[in-house]
């Protein structure tokens, strides 16, 4: 039984120890390619002015899209931010996705805002609207209010009334800094014909403060919960995005910013509707689309386009945050799932998909599974302390250095955290996020394979808190 | 102990002493920084003000006296100069290219041949600022370096709007593909009308239609309005993309000639041209093209409606009372909720103004 039990064991630890080998060597690959593309792209912004080639006849103009489901707190800052963009061309369209609080009546009396007869082509499919609103102070804002059909929904309704070629997706709860659709368009102006979509930098307000729908201060976030995922923040977009994007590989486009072309976006059905992921499912759909029918593209990131969004701050809203994420990336994956492992799909089918599969979709569920692995050999006596112990702490200085890589790469690229200070509290909770947060993170994404499958859709509530008004 | 402890402690003191190390350069790095951020700051006011006398002073040796005092900061000079240099023009222009000439121009000059690409367009910056026409051959040599260096040797061409340097933009923009082609639009439309000429040789070139296209966009932005023979004939383009880009064009141009060209645009059988001929018949405000604009209001495509019914607001009166009636009709629902929509855009206009 004991013998039985040793070879069990061992197997689990070896497949374990692989795969942990491969998810870190993944995580390293693109977060040193992510430093070698800010070197490039930070010297390339320093020296070349761009803004003399926004000053031309060829910029397409951006419809903005906000789907807003009870907003009141944070709604009028984010549309004022998003009104006071630089942008030669471009219309915001707020979409009040059924909210039961006051945000269509707060849009509407802050911004004088009277119902129209506005008609638009209905080429994806969404729920009812029930009317559009419009301001002769403020001409290019449009507000539709239309009956709940979740974020999906209200992203379609707002692609259906836009006018532009070009449509950005925004979260109500965020901020983007004003010449952040600029810098986001560049790839567009570069290489119109390839360019389909770009997505930008997302960072935390929490902390911050705000005036007239601008940051006025970065500080670091008091909540220590904020604090852990500034860092995640950190390794999810600078040390991972801007790799991927290197490689040709990005599949998640943040749906609290992202710019796309309008007429790729509707050729593929626009937003999915009924998928918790929408943003990652429209990227995933895209590439899906153009590989199929041999168009060549090309998806990017850009580093210094900020949107500013709101964290949660509670362990429960984390919680049914990070699950809808992962219920979101289950969802999109195994709606995908022809294009994994198959050269039709190219660098999407080949690398990508792979990926997001084995080890951003799996990965909790093998971590925990070397969790219960860990307390079972202690039960049964199995444990080699010694290797126990020590591979228990190159776990934790792995995380710890990709974390201090990617606070790298910030400090290279937009050095928002001035303060020394704030450097060493970054990296005082990149190493404790080693321990409990990041086993309750795994659980938390375990969970929702149960509750996906079992057909638990549901968005879950969230508790902002809004932005705080500088002094 | 087993290979597998030796192999997991090794590894483990391996990336404890690289995490240390990495965490130990940004602490630095970030003290340096700043050190260095105070310094150049107090440097690059006391060279900022000295610079702002120079302009303003009328003494003849001042910018010497300035270039040699500093010839020791020429990094913080730089700086200076390059935020100074773009704003001035005529006399205090020429006192700071004589700063440049005697402290930064040899550099500069070591600096456009330089193998790190970012030193090249570092150089190519400064040099575009403060360069002679006469010098505009080593600008020349930047035209075949990687597309970031080649943008800016380029920008820099196109202030010097002479007959040679224009004949490169335009060669690239035949010869080159990609997102260069952009570019060269952006720099072209940046020269103005002085491209006239070229423009038209260009447009008798067999460019293929991505070209061509770009070059009748040209026309209509700047505009050139002496080209309009030139775009017109290619009003029957088998590409749409280009007789879309003529419509656009005609548009711009606004000359009454063009009405028939532009109507017989509206009955192309692309949706895209039609709509965008429209647009430009809206602008033209020509009454007999009234009935078209009417009968387009009724057509399939949600882009012909729309654009018909913004073009009818455009010509006044007349167009708004046909709106109306539009809108009162009950026999085409969709051609009377456009008309409503734009009426009542134009109540909010009114309103606004």
């Amino acid at each position: 039984m004991t013998e039985v039990l040793h070879s069990l064991f061992h197997v689990a630890s070896i497949i374990i120890l692989i795969y942990f080998f491969f998810i870190n060597a993944f995580y390293f690959l693109f977060t040193i390619l992510s430093l070698s593309g800010i070197f490039h792209y930070r010297n390339l912004v320093r020296f070349v002015s761009f803004k003399d080639v926004f000053r031309l006849p060829l910029v397409k103009p951006v419809s903005v899209i906000v789907p807003a489901y009870n907003e009141e707190k944070a709604i009028i800052e984010s549309v004022n931010s998003l009104l006071s963009l630089e942008y030669p061309l471009f219309e915001v369209i707020v979409v009040n996705d059924g909210s039961t609080d006051r945000t269509l009546e707060k849009l509407i009396n802050f911004f004088h805002l009277e119902k129209t007869k506005r008609v638009f082509r209905k080429v994806v499919h969404h729920k009812p609207v029930k009317g559009i609103y419009t301001s002769p102070s403020y001409p290019k804002l449009v507000v539709v209010d239309k009956v709940n059909g979740k974020k999906a929904d209200a992203n379609n309704a707002g692609l259906n009334i836009s006018r532009y070629p070009l449509f950005c997706a925004v979260d109500s709860d965020s901020i983007l800094e004003k010449e952040a659709l600029l810098k986001m368009v560049r790839p567009f102006l570069e290489d119109p014909e390839k360019t389909v979509a770009a997505g930008g930098i997302i960072r935390l307000s929490n902390g911050c403060t705000f005036n007239s729908g601008q940051v006025a201060q970065v500080k670091m976030p008091r909540n220590f919960l904020a604090r852990f995922q500034l860092i995640e923040y950190f390794r999810a977009f600078l040390g991972g995005r801007i790799g991927m994007s290197m490689l040709k590989s990005l599949m998640i486009i943040s749906g609290a910013f992202g710019l796309f072309r309008k007429d790729i976006a509707l050729l593929c059905g626009g937003y999915r509707t009924g998928t918790l992921g929408e943003d990652i499912d429209l990227v995933v759909r895209i590439r899906k689309y153009l590989h199929e029918k041999k168009i060549p593209f090309d998806i990017r990131f850009i580093p210094d386009p900020i949107c500013w969004t709101e964290v949660p701050e509670t362990l429960g809203t984390l919680a049914r945050q990070r699950n809808r994420w992962h219920k979101g990336l289950i969802d999109t994956l195994l709606h995908n799932l022809s294009m994994l492992f198959n050269p039709r799909y190219g660098v999407t089918g080949l690398l990508a998909m792979p990926f997001y599969f084995i080890f951003e979709m799996l990965g909790p569920l093998i971590e925990v599974t070397g969790y219960v692995i860990f307390v079972l050999c202690l039960i049964f006596r199995q444990l080699n302390h010694p290797f126990a112990i020590l591979f228990f702490l190159v776990a934790v200085i792995l995380g710890t250095l990709l974390s201090l890589l990617a606070i790298l790469i910030e400090e290279y690229s937009t050095h928002r955290y001035p303060r020394l200070q704030d450097i060493l509290i970054i990296s005082l909770y990149s190493l404790l996020e080693n321990f409990i947060y990041r086993q309750w993170l795994a659980l938390v994404r375990v969970k929702a394979f149960w509750d996906y499958f079992r057909g638990k859709k549901e968005w879950g509530a969230m508790e902002k808190k809004g932005f705080a008004e500088a002094r | 102990m087993s290979s597998a402890l030796i192999i997991t402690a090794f590894s483990f003191f391996f990336l404890l002493s690289f995490s240390a190390f990495l965490f130990i350069f940004i602490i630095l790095r970030r003290m340096v920084i700043r050190f260095q951020e105070k310094y150049y700051g107090r440097v690059y006011r006391l060279i900022e003000k000295e610079v702002l006398d120079v302009i303003s002073s009328t003494e003849p040796d001042r910018p010497l006296q300035v270039a040699y005092k500093y010839r020791s900061h020429p990094a913080v000079l730089t700086k200076v100069l390059l935020d100074y240099g773009d704003l001035l023009l005529g006399q205090a222009k020429k006192r700071l290219t004589i700063i440049f000439n005697h402290v930064l121009k040899d550099k500069c000059l070591k600096g456009l041949s330089s193998r790190r690409t970012i030193k090249r367009l570092k150089s190519a910056r400064l040099f575009i600022i403060f360069f002679e026409p006469a010098e505009s051959d080593y600008l020349f040599k930047l035209l075949n370096d990687k597309p970031s260096v080649k943008l800016t040797a380029i920008t820099a061409l196109s202030r010097i709007p002479n007959l040679a340097t224009l004949h490169f933009v335009f060669k690239a923009f035949e010869q080159d593909n990609g997102s260069a082609v952009t570019s060269y639009f952006n720099i072209m439309f940046g020269i103005g009308n002085r491209i006239e000429l070229l423009v038209k040789l260009y447009l008798k070139k067999p460019l293929p239609p991505e070209k061509l296209a770009l070059l009748i966009e040209l026309v209509g932005a700047i505009p050139l309005r002496s080209l309009y023979e030139d775009i017109t004939v290619f009003a029957d383009h088998p590409d749409k993309e280009v007789r879309i880009r003529v419509a656009r064009a005609l548009g711009k141009l606004l000359i009454p000639d063009s009405v028939n060209i532009l109507v017989a645009l509206a009955s192309d059988e692309a949706w895209e041209v039609k709509a965008q001929a429209l647009t430009s018949l809206g602008k033209l405000g020509n009454r007999a093209t009234l009935d078209i604009l009417t009968k387009s209001l009724f057509s399939p495509y949600w882009y012909v409606r729309y654009n018909a019914g913004y073009g009818l607001a455009n010509m006044g009166e007349e167009g708004i009372n046909r709106l109306k009636d539009i809108a009162a009709q009950k026999q085409d629902r969709y051609a009377s909720d456009m008309s409503h929509m734009v009426l009542g855009d134009l109540i909010y206009l009114e309103e606004a103004a």
